[in-house]
């Protein structure tokens, strides 16, 4: 079938895809980390590989990039943002051996609420979503906090960290850019259908 | 391995260091002055080398730097230009930081001298780098990568300044 699109409009398409490529290629970039299996060990791998080992943790991740390209510019580079900083300030309490009660339970609602927010293609003001997204990122570095490896080259953990944690955000990011055509959007909305679904099993875990 | 390629390697294998001139080379390509800002930093690495070779060796020096990572990372995930003073003393101080915290590993007095050469050489040359490379951003439209970069590099360097906190400083 042919399209007959103007060829300024091709262009236009196939610089989109090319964008899309690109930033789910550096994405991707955090999965060949999956290949060090094994406890998460000191160290920029086992820092990278850390985020990786939970899915309660990955799918909120992707669902924050999702999110953020439902919403648009700014949010879809201002949670990438925020977030990194946010969840390390929470890291840092679980450190400093500051308790923040409900821990996992925010963690598994983070997976519902955000993936509720995508499934229903949510657009509250920028301000709320940076306030969820904050606040829920706080829970997240709380746990990893607590679950830093004793003896480990905090530095070179910590990058690897905070690395992999990015790129799965950017690995949302990138699939919910497909949200621009139809079938797109409605894959992305289904996804976050899924991580709403992965977050209930897990609060049901719990009980 | 000779002294001079031992302290070339320095800053570019130890992970502080790096993150450091990372987070500083993307505040600094932000500035209004980046030059100025870069060349406060040079003169601060080159007073912080010099007290090395003096023996002098504060052992705060590695938090004081990663705190200058926090902040300059901050600043570049904000995108903020700060006034020339603050600027050129946020430059100084990392510079002064990052040189305070780089002791040659050497046996004689020539062989340190050399690795403080290779220190001070491959500095400047990565910091060059990360900085044209955030100026190449900014020009082709890619500057948000440089606040996600900022944020990465300023949420690393809080996680291990809360770490080296809780552990007791060695001081």
């Amino acid at each position: 079938m042919q399209l007959n699109l103007p060829r300024e409009t091709a262009r236009r398409e196939r610089d989109y895809g090319a964008r899309v490529a690109a930033v789910l290629t550096f994405g991707l970039l955090a999965w060949p980390a999956a290949a060090h299996t094994g406890s998460a060990s000191g160290g920029f791998a086992g820092g990278f590989a850390h985020p990786l080992f939970g899915v309660d943790h990955m799918v909120a991740m992707v669902a924050v990039g999702l999110w953020g390209a439902f919403l648009g510019a700014p949010a879809i580079w201002l949670l990438p943002v925020v977030f990194p900083l946010v969840m390390a300030a929470g890291g840092a309490l679980a450190i400093l051996g500051l308790p923040l009660p409900g821990v996992e339970i925010g963690i598994a609602l983070s997976a519902v609420v955000l993936g509720m927010m995508v499934a229903l293609a949510a657009h509250p003001p920028l301000w709320i979503a940076a306030i969820l997204v904050g606040a829920f990122a706080v829970f997240h570095g709380h746990a990893h906090g607590s679950e830093l490896p004793p003896g480990a080259d905090v530095v070179a953990f910590s990058i690897g960290f905070v690395l992999a944690t990015g790129l799965l955000h950017l690995t949302g990011i990138a699939l919910g850019m497909v949200a621009r055509w139809p079938a797109g959007r409605f894959a992305v909305r289904a996804a976050g259908g899924a991580i709403a679904l992965t977050g209930v099993a897990f609060l049901r875990g719990m009980e | 391995m000779s002294a001079f390629l031992a302290g070339l390697l320095t800053p570019l294998t130890t992970p502080a260091h790096a993150l450091a001139l990372v987070a500083f080379g993307l505040c600094a390509g932000r500035q209004r002055a980046t030059s100025w800002s870069v060349g406060a930093f040079f003169a601060g690495l080159s007073c912080g080398l010099a007290a090395i070779g003096l023996a002098v060796r504060p052992l705060f020096a590695l938090d004081v730097l990663l705190g200058c990572t926090l902040v300059n990372g901050g600043i570049a995930a904000l995108a903020w230009r700060l006034p020339a003073v603050l600027a050129l003393l946020l430059g100084a101080s990392t510079g002064l930081a990052l040189g305070l915290d780089s002791p040659p590993q050497a046996i004689s007095l020539a062989a340190a001298r050399m690795t403080l050469i290779g220190t001070a050489a491959a500095v400047i040359s990565a910091l060059v780098l990360v900085v044209l490379a955030a100026g190449l951003l900014r020009r082709t439209g890619a500057a948000i990568a440089i606040r996600v970069l900022g944020s990465w590099c300023a949420a690393s360097a809080m996680l291990v300044l809360a770490v080296r906190f809780s552990r007791g400083l060695p001081y």
